[in-house]
This record gives C-alpha cells, structure tokens and sequence, in this order.
C-alpha cells in the first residue's frame, strides 16, 4: 500500500490514453526524460475504448516515431500495425439495395480542380486497426517511462480558484453499490495534483466539457457529431482475397441518403480489410439525424445487405462490434478561451477529438490527433517552468502547423451540409472557406416524429452486437447514466418520439421498466455517449463510471 | 498480528476467448493469443487477507504476494502491489517449467519456508492465503498440496473469516452446507472460494507498485525437492477440443408431449453420463486375454493405433505368429513400407511394446467413500460403478475404503453397489473429516495395500483430501476427471493404464492425462457424470479392518458450527428453471416458477433450482444470487427450462454445458428458440399449469 502522497503529485497527467494522449507523453518523454509524467485511461487497457476506420494519413505519425522510437520500422509491432497501404481506393455511390457507381473520378476531378473536397483521397495511407495502433503507443510510451496507468477514470477537474490555473483532477469513486452506499472495499477518488493536465479524451470528454464550462471557454458553432457503429467479419478466404487488403470502399448514398425521395442523412459507409480473412465494415451518420426510429445500426445492416458489400461479406460471421461518435464540428466547434483564443487555458490543453480536430473532407482525425498530442508534448517542454502559459503556447503551435491548415480549408463543410441538407450542402461545401459562420442548431434539435425504416430489419440483433463489443461493467455500482427529469420523457419524449434512445442506444442501455424509460443495463454501456447528445430533449447525462469498464476492443 | 503470504497465479483471459485463440488444425487454443490477467479467486484471496489484516486489527502484519511462473508472471505482483501487498515475491527458472501440480506445490512450499526464514524471521504467525482453483488448472490441488509438504492444516472453499477471542473462525463450503472452523494452530494454509470484494488500484499504489523492487528467485535460491516436468507425477498425453453439441431445435405443440420429452430427456441424460467425454467403445481386455496376439487396439491415441493396426498386417502378412520371431531382415521389411507410419527407433519400441501381456500396475482398483452422519454420499456408488468396470477389464477387485467412527453398517450398501473389499478405518478421532487425520489415515492404508487405482469424488472433501493423501503416498492425482479409461501405451512399455480425460482452460479444451513416477494412479471424477450399478444385495464380500495410531494431535481443525441445507443457491441441481422479462412481474415469477419446480422435482425425484435471467433480476423478480448466465453463475444441469427468457447470448453462454435446454416464451422470434432443444412458442401463464399438469399424470 501507498503510504506515501508524493505518488499523488505528477509534473504531466494526461488525461487519456489514445493516440493523442500517448503521441503528446511520447514526445514530451522523449524531449525531457526527467519530466513524469502519467497517462491515465478510463479503459483497462490501452487500445480497448478506441474504435476508428481507419484510415490513418502516415506523416505525422512517422515523424513521432521517428523521434521516439528508433528502428520503429524493422519491429514485429510495426508489421503487425502498418502492414496495410491503401492502394485502391473505391468511392462508392448505392442507389437503392442494388446498385452501384463508382464515382472515384469525381473526387479525383475535384483534386486536379483544386477544390477542396479533392482531399477525400486515401492512396498511400496506411489501413490501421486504432486499438491496436494505441496499443503499440502505449507500450512506446511505457518504454520511455512514461507512467500509463488503464483503469482510472477522471471524474472531475480541480481549478486553482486563485489564479484560475487547473489543480488537478479527481478521480471516480471506486467501491458503490448501486445506491451509492460504501461497500468494504471503496476508494475514494483520489486527487492527483499536477503541475499541467492534458485533456485527451476522445470526443465529448466529460473533463474537457466541465473544463470549457468552469473555465468559460467557448466554440463559436456548437459541436456536430456523427455515430459510428463498425463490425469485424470473418469471411472465407476466397471473399477476402477477392476484396484485398490494400482496398478501402466508402459509400454514399443508400441505405441513408437517397436524392430527392429520402431518406436524408449525412454519412456514409466504409468497408476496409483487417487482415487475417477479415472484413471491417462500418456506417457512420451525422448524429443530425431527423428519425426517431433510427439506429445507426438499423443503416449498418441495411449496408451489408446491398449487394455490392454482400458480395463479400455473405455468410460472414461477425467476430468484433463497436460504436463511438466522431466529433465533426470542425474548426468553428474548436473550444477556445474567450479572450485569448487558446485552445485549453492556462496549464490545460485539449487535444485530439476532444478539441474537434477531425477534417470532415478527408474524413480522418487521427493524424490530426497525433499532431496535435505532438505539439502539446512540445509546449509543455517549452514551458515547463512557466506552467500558465502552456495553452498560448500550445495554440500557437498548432495554428502555424498541418492541423489548423487543414480545420481551416474543411472549416465550413459540416455545417454546409447540415444546414442545407447532402443534396444542396455538398455542391455549395465547395465554396468552403469563402462562406460565412453558420447558426446551426445542435444535433438533438433535429429530431421529427418523421420514421426512417424502408423496411423492418430482422436480421439485426443487438445483443448479439454488445456481445461483441466484450463490455463489461463491475453490476453493483451507481449507474454512470442519468435521466436528469423523469417526467420529460413521461410526458413529451414518449408520446412524441417513442422514447428514441430505446432505439438508437447501439446497446441496447434504455428500457421501459414500469412504464419509465431507464438506463436499465448501464453495464452494457459503450461508452459512444450518442445518447448524451441524441436525446431529443437534452434529457441524458453520460458520466465516467469506475475505472477499468467498458467496452473491450482488440481489432477496431 | 499475523502476516499473510498470499498466492497469486497469472492465467489466461478464459472469459475473452477470440476466434483466432483456436489452432485451427488441433482445435485447441493458443494460450499466447490471449491476454494474461490474474486468477479471479487469487485476486479475492488477496483481498480476504487484506481483510483478515484489517479486521484483526493488524495492520502492522505483512503481506506477501508470491507467484511461480515466467517472468511475465511479475504483471500479478505488480496487481497485488497495487493493491495491498507490502513485499513481491516472484518464483521464475526454466527448470520449473512444464510442472503438474505436485511439481507446482512444492517449489511454492519451499518458497513459503524461505519467506518464513528470511522475511518472516522464522515467525509461526502467519496465513498462506490462496484463491480455491485457477481457472486455468481448475484442479484446486496446489494449496492442499502446498500445506501437506509444510505439514500445516488447510481450512479449504473458504467464504468468510470472522475475528473473535483473537483467533479466525472461518466459514467454509462442505457438500451440501457450510461450517465454521477455526485452525488449532498457526501456521494455516487457507483457499478462498468467493470473496465478493476485490479490492480496486489506487493511482498512488499504482506508481508506487512499479517502482517496488520484486523479489526474485531461482531454482537454487529454494531447492526444492520435485519441480518441472521431470519432478511432475502426471503428464498430459493429448488435448482436444470438447465436443460441441448441437441443439435439435424442435417445437413442442402441447403440454403432453413436452412432459413426456422432459421425462425421457432427464433418464436419457442419467444414462448417457455414464461415459462422460469420451464415447464408450467396446470393453478393455488385456493383451493376453486377446484373440489376436498383435491386438493392439487399446493404445491412448489414434496415432498409436494406427501403427500397430499397419504392423499387425505386415506380421501377418509375413507370416509371423510369435514375437520372437522378428528378427532383422523382417524388421528391414517392415521398415521398407512404412515411411508414414514410423521409423526404425519406433518400430523397436513397438516391437519391444508386443512382448509386453500383463499390466503395468497391481493392486485393486479402490474408492474412497465420503459420507456424513452414516449416509453415503452419492457420488460413492457412482465410482464403484465406474471402479467395478475398470476392475472388470484389468481382473482384479474393487475395494472401497472408508474412514470414521461406528461405520461398518455402511459396509454391505457398499458391497451391493459392486464392492469385493470393504477396508474400515475405524477412530473415534475420525468421527468428523479433519483432513489432517482422515489423510493420514487413509494414506496410511493406501500404502499398506498398494492399490492400482484410486478414484475419489470430486466434492469440496475429494478435492481436498485427494491431493494432500497423493502428494503424502508420492503419487500423481489427477483432478475433476470426466473420462476414466483404461488403454495401453504399449511402446512406452504401458499395459492397462488409466487414462484420465478432464475439462480444462474453463471447459474449452479436453485434456488425457497419465499418471507417472507413481506406484498408484490417483483421480478426482466429476460428480454426476459416472454411473452408478443397480444394487444387487445378493454380492458377496469381505471386510478388512485397518487399525491406524491417531492422537488428538493429528486432528488440526476445531470444528465450530455444522450446517447443512442452508438457503443458499443450489445451482449443482439436475434441473434448473428460469423465468425471464416476460414473467411481467415478480408475483407471477413466484408463482409460475414454484409451480414447476415443484411440478418437476416430484415427478423426476430430483432437486430442482430456481434461476433467472438478469432482466428479471433487474426488473427485482428473485435475488441477484440467482442470476443465471456470463454475468451470473454459469451453469450444466441435465434440464434447464427457461420461461420467458429472449435468449441473449450472454445468457446462452452461460448455460452451454446444459444437457437439454427447453424454451417457453411467446415471442416466436424469440433468439433462443434458435439455441435450443425444445420450445413451445405461448404464454407462461396458459403452459406452465398445463405442463405440471400433465407431468403429474405421466
């Protein structure tokens, strides 16, 4: 047992342990070894809450290892990691569950014409597996000396009242029944006092917005999300060789966005190989979505049934399921501190997802992540002994580098299309940049009593989906999950819409028991925290619950 | 203020089985392609010693986590020292490796004496605290092992510990009930079989856990006595997947007939355990009791059996009769056509194999009788039944030993379930199992008449008294065996051993093992899977006393508090019934459930379980205690019967190894209809009288 509180003041707490948070420990580590610095992660391990496509822009990502990791590219890890180059690149439009256009030449054409959406090419980029690519991040780190320690879950950050610097971050209690009551083996959340806090939690980061709220920080357009919901498939080899493993497929179009007769809905779906006579497909929608009987995942199987993925995937067995949400406000949705526009304030820098550095033209974040974890680690080497001016310094790091380049030239394309709708939003995107700030409205405004359902699905079973995501939750403790009033969904929710969270919750978390809608099986959580912004009355609340839950994915 | 030295063992994540983990070839699983965590029970354990510490008031008392294994293994001391543990002790040497579990126990007991001596300062005041089994092994054999080599009391299957006149008296689990025990006298050895509250990492323990210098030893640092393979007594020949079963899926339209098929279902299933994993082919005979002389069709593997198959024709077709006359221009012959099959090393050992008739081993082939207030345990007559076909085959007798006070009436039920020989072990101090006198006296009597085999049950007593009686006779044991048979392993020079078939890895692969270095083959079976002979009163057989010295000091346990029967959940039932969601309430939960269990344990004369999915749990129709499935109990009885119940996989997981599993529920897209043997697609509320009705009149 710890008898000694040294061990609960660090130099650097990164606040999670994903490619942001690791690339920032990586680069800080391997610029000034003396420094601590600890990485916590809600996760049990490293890799286990991140799911992506993924398509990962390989820039940034060498130039860390090339730093850190000396000799990176003859290792076993990097094989097994980046093993997989896109070299076809197939940009799909369905139409209907049959057919198919390939309209590949229309985003090439869009590159040569310089237009901006031109930047949806994918060749040479590698194929990755996010979990394990944070895998193998945080055993990089762990070999610098980098402290990452799985299984603590920031509950709350602590603000120094006097100088509005952040103090530090307390962690979840451990040990509750589910009433809250103390049981023999509870912990109290410790307080670990650090000197800088890097909020790197991913997208809508429970710290990161209590932070943007207690420390007044502001985005100019409210953040816009997307839900993801993948599936890993084992097909036979034959399939698997007939799709390959340097082809990536994105697809518009049907079965959520159809011209003209709907249904209408930003997004689209991905099918990448894994390796291994493994398929990953995926269907990712703007969490803008006006139906309140739609399930991303309702889209998902719909996908697989058009016969252009069918085809490679019939008879598939799915082995992985997942979903998270994907942060696509871009560069308007960039919280930053009133008066001085730093991204983070004082000592506290956000980073990654959490600070909305996704380019909603190629699509991908993850470079952007990296890149930024990268800049962070750099500032807080710079500034190590003037800790309050981390953020200015970070900020100015990151507006001169790659990351702002790129949120700037997608800056309007998001808002674009949920203003205007796929149909009109894509060809005006073009004009980009040129275009004036947008007043959109949050995701969850936009529910209607319209349905979605082209068809009733019964092929899709959503605890067959969970099961696969291997979540896991230690039963007895307070649910992580809040229904802030009751009544709201007694009175208004229920009549209106018919409870959509029962359907869109990809694990099937709400029930109506006694006529309540409940977060009845919170320990089925996957933490994509879609209901905490989908819920049409704002009504539900996602909390971190004890360390070490959640979902547990090895090849997302 | 007693110190603690907890065991720790590092296993594979059995609950997070990938569909890459099996080798696609054998079937079995690849343990390095799943994660390491530390055994759940090992993790409890340490905490129940962190609450030994803490309720004694003890806090100034060591503890001390020490695992054997790889260097790897030093991840669960990093746990444990994350935790609560003050010192880390990690036993790692190549030649350690590959050990059973009397090669595990003994470095780990030497282990614990070099603690005593250089940590412990020699103290006697102390606790070696471990969690039951592993779920890996699943053998429960080490901690009983490890306190017959130091020669302490092993209070075992321990669910509470309560400080009080400044000792512990511990609750434990015992067949059918609980008792409270106290030690009567430190040091004590103490296996952990639910303790519900881990305990969790502290960030501040954590940092501190990985700058905490880990004790290391080697194989010279303890000297211990039997270590790795070649100190191991037993040695697993072949592992296999088990069979998967599948599931006939077959609607059911009225009451009647699924009465009948409920019926059918429960005796067919008490037939068919009998043979357990392996499928009965036809009986052994030894070799010289065969028709063909070159009969080798009793070899442990196919592989085998092919090979002497293949030579048999080649002798035949070379005319040879005898043994003796292979000589070497016959073996050039054989060898000339039989590339695929062996080689000219193999083929003198098969030769050599040949000439051996008779069995490896002697003896009898004995049981070990449990039994509490005069009644014999069931499992008893289960192994004399299996033990009279073993003797069968290899000629010779079935003796039953049995230990305790005024119990000779017991001898002639014995004898009718298919005993020759009755051997009494007779003292006042055996009146109770203390597992250190009833070990001492039963391995005072195994090593008087050397029996062949012995074949004990597999209740929390047989696993506990098995291992400490083996280890103590210098035996091999083999725990919680689905299979016994007897084969050959001719071309080691093996006739009439006893291969012993076993779930391992959480039931997810098959192992045969065999018994080496041992005078006596030693197995724990399953209770419930061997069958038990009809009586025949008319059976003749002989009593023979065994007089062994006790003194009250060879009794270590002072037993406190017997209780049987208690409420607990008997999830062991041969029929478990389980209401879902769609009982709608807890009233009718109550209600229909009770209904049919009662229904059924009348009509099949068996115990009967209540069980529930979580749904209904969460929707508070029964207690969490009897939640059925991956996040509740797992559980295998004859007849699960599920009402209500949609079939989510984490409930089917959890019920797999259920021999038929009958479905109720009006949803007729209802999953487990998919997953299941029968079904009836209709309300609970119109079915359920329905059934018991006609199950009453079938």
């Amino acid at each position: 047992m710890a008898k000694n509180n040294e061990y609960n003041k660090v130099s650097v707490l990164v606040v999670g342990a994903g490619p942001a948070g690791l690339a920032c420990a990586i680069q800080l580590k391997s610029e000034k070894p003396e420094i601590d610095v600890c990485v916590i992660d809600k996760s049990a391990e490293p890799g286990n809450h991140n799911l992506s496509g993924a398509v990962l822009e390989a820039e940034a990502l060498h130039r860390l290892l090339d730093s850190a990791a000396a000799g990176w590219r003859d290792s076993d890890r990097c094989q097994d990691v980046l093993g997989k180059k896109v070299e076809k690149d197939n940009v799909m439009f369905f139409l209907g569950k049959k057919l198919s256009f390939n309209i590949f030449f229309i985003i090439n054409l869009a590159k040569r014409l310089g237009l901006n959406f031109g930047q949806m090419i994918h060749k040479g980029d590698y194929i990755v597996s996010i979990s394990k690519l944070t895998r193998w991040l945080g055993q990089i780190a762990k070999e610098l000396g980098v402290e990452v320690l799985p299984g603590f879950a920031g509950a709350d950050i602590i603000l120094d009242g006097s100088n509005g610097k952040a103090a530090g971050v307390k962690l979840v209690d451990q040990g509750l029944d589910r009433e809250g009551g103390k049981l023999p083996n509870f912990v109290e959340g410790e307080v670990i006092n650090s000197r800088f806090v890097v909020l790197a939690e991913g997208c809508d980061g429970l710290l990161t917005e209590q932070f943007i709220e207690k420390a007044g920080l502001q985005r100019q357009s409210p953040q816009l999300y997307s839900v993801g919901v993948k599936e890993i498939i084992k097909v036979s080899s034959e399939q698997y060789e007939k799709f390959g493993d340097d082809r990536v497929v994105h697809a518009m179009g049907y079965p959520i966005w159809t011209p003209f007769v709907g249904p209408g809905m930003f997004g689209g779906g991905i099918c990448y190989p894994v390796g291994d006579d493994h398929i990953a497909v995926g269907m990712i929608v703007g969490a803008d979505w006006k139906y309140c009987d739609f399930n991303p995942q309702d889209a998902l199987t719909n996908f697989k049934n058009h016969r252009f993925i069918k085809n490679f995937i019939d008879g598939g067995e799915v082995v992985e399921a997942g979903a998270k949400m994907i942060p696509e406000g871009g560069y308007n949705a960039v919280p930053r501190d009133a008066g001085s526009g730093t991204i983070g304030k004082g000592n506290v820098l956000i980073l990654g997802d959490s600070a909305g550095f996704v380019n909603m033209l190629k699509i991908k974040g993850l470079h952007n992540a990296i890149d930024s974890g990268m800049k962070a680690g750099q500032a807080i080497a710079e500034t190590f002994d003037r800790p309050e001016t981390a953020a200015a310094r970070y900020t100015e790091m990151i507006e001169q580098s790659n990351v702002m380049e790129e949120m700037r030239s997608a800056k309007n394309f998001r808002q674009t299309v949920a203003k205007f709708g796929p149909l009109q939003g894509m060809p005006i995107s073009i004009l980009g940049g040129l275009l004036p700030k947008f007043n959109v409205e949050k995701d969850f405004e936009a529910m209607t009593i319209a349905g979605y359902r082209p068809e009733p699905n019964q092929q899709f079973d959503k605890d067959t989906f969970t099961a696969m995501a291997a979540t896991e939750h230690r039963e007895e403790q307070p649910s992580h999950l809040t229904i802030l009033d009751p009544e709201v969904c007694r009175t208004k929710c229920t009549p209106l819409f018919n409870s959509p969270c029962i359907t869109f919750c990809p694990a099937g978390v709400y029930e109506t028991i006694h006529d309540e809608v409940e977060p009845a099986n919170a320990s089925n959580c996957l933490h994509c925290k879609t209901c905490q912004r989908k819920c049409p009355f704002d009504n539900i609340r996602w909390t971190v619950p004890e360390g070490g839950g959640g979902p547990r994915y090895k090849r997302m | 203020m007693s110190d603690y030295i907890v065991l720790v063992k590092q296993v594979p994540d059995v609950t997070q089985i990938t569909d890459n983990a099996f080798d696609v070839e054998t079937g079995t699983l690849v343990r390095s392609r799943l994660a390491s965590v530390i055994n759940e029970l090992d993790s409890q354990a340490l905490a129940f010693a962190n609450e030994m510490r803490r309720s004694s008031s003890g806090k100034d008392g060591k503890v001390i986590a020490l695992t054997m294994g790889p260097p790897m293994a030093e991840e669960v001391l990093r746990y444990s020292l994350s935790r609560c543990a003050d010192i880390v002790v990690l036993l790692t040497d190549r030649s350690l490796a590959g050990a059973d579990t009397v090669a595990t126990a003994n470095p780990l007991a030497f282990a614990v004496r070099k603690i005593v001596k250089d940590i412990l300062k020699g103290s006697s005041d102390y606790y070696v605290v471990s969690g039951m089994q592993s779920v890996d092994g699943d053998t429960a054999q080490v901690p009983p092992q490890i306190a017959e080599e130091l020669g302490l009391p092993c209070i075992a299957y321990v669910t509470g510990a309560e400080f009080k006149n400044k000792r512990f008296e511990f609750t434990r689990i015992i067949s059918g009930g609980s008792q409270v025990v106290a030690a009567k006298e430190l040091p004590a050895v103490i296996t952990v079989a639910k303790y519900e509250y881990p305990l969790f990492a502290t960030f501040a323990a954590s940092r501190q856990a990985n700058r905490t210098e880990i004790i290391r030893w080697g194989s010279d640092d303890i000297k211990a006595s039997h270590t790795g393979v070649t100190g191991s007594k037993t040695s697993v020949i072949r592992v296999f997947p088990p069979g998967k079963s599948t599931r006939k899926c077959q609607q059911v339209g009225d009451a009647k007939s699924l009465a009948k098929l409920l019926v059918d279902s429960f005796k067919s299933s008490e037939a068919q355990a009998a043979e357990g994993a392996e499928t009965k082919t036809k009986r052994y005979t030894l070799p010289g009791k065969r028709a063909d002389r070159f009969d080798r069709s009793f070899e442990g593997t196919k592989k085998e059996n092919d090979s002497y198959k293949f030579l048999a024709g080649k002798l035949k077709e070379l005319n040879i009769t005898e043994v003796g006359q292979i000589d070497e221009s016959c073996k050039e012959k054989i060898l000339a056509v039989s590339k695929d099959y062996f080689r000219k090393k193999a083929l003198e050992d098969m030769i050599n194999g040949l000439q051996l008739t008779g069995p490896s081993y002697t003896g009898e082939v004995w049981v070990m009788a449990e039994h509490s207030d005069g009644e014999m345990h069931p499992a008893t007559f289960e192994l004399i039944g299996k033990a009279r076909e073993l003797a069968d085959s290899l000629e010779t007798k079935v003796g039953v030993a049995i230990a305790g006070y005024e119990i000779e009436p017991i001898a002639k039920e014995l004898i009718a379930a298919g005993a020759d020989n009755i051997y009494i072990i007779e003292d006042k101090l055996l009146s109770e199992f203390d597992p250190t006198a009833h070990r001492k006296a039963i391995a005072d009597a195994i090593s008087r008449y050397w029996p062949q085999i012995v074949l004990y049950a597999a209740t929390p007593q047989g696993r506990m008294l098995a291992p400490m009686v083996s280890y103590r006779v210098g035996c091999g044991l083999t725990a919680d065996c689905t299979g016994l048979n007897i084969k050959d392993s001719s071309r080691n020079g093996q006739i009439g051993i006893l291969l012993q078939t076993r779930p391992a890895l959480g039931g997810n692969v098959m192992a045969t093992i065999r018994t080496k270095n041992s005078k006596s083959q030693m197995a724990t079976a399953r209770p419930g899977v061997m069958k038990r002979l009809p009586a025949d009163e008319s059976r003749k057989g002989k009593v023979i006393r065994h007089k062994v010295e006790l003194s009250k000091d060879d009794v270590s346990l002072e037993i406190l508090k017997t209780e049987l029967g208690t409420g607990e959940v008997n999830f062991e039932a041969d029929v478990i019934v389980s209401g879902g969601k769609g009982m709608q309430n807890r009233d009718n939960y109550e209600r229909l459930v009770n209904l049919l269990c009662s229904g059924l344990s009348k009509r099949l004369d068996t115990e009967v379980e209540r069980g529930a999915s979580r749904a209904a749990v969460e929707q508070g129709f029964i207690e969490r205690v009897h939640q059925v499935g991956q996040t509740g109990t797992s559980i295998g009885p004859k007849i699960y019967i599920a009402l209500g119940i949609s079939g989510a996989i984490q409930h089917m997981i959890g019920v797999a190894n259920t021999e038929t599993i009958v479905a109720i529920n009006s949803d007729p897209n209802a999953p487990i209809f998919k997953q299941c043997d029968y079904y009836v697609v209709g309300s609970v509320e119109d079915n359920i009288p329905q059934l018991v009705q006609a199950l009453q009149e079938s």
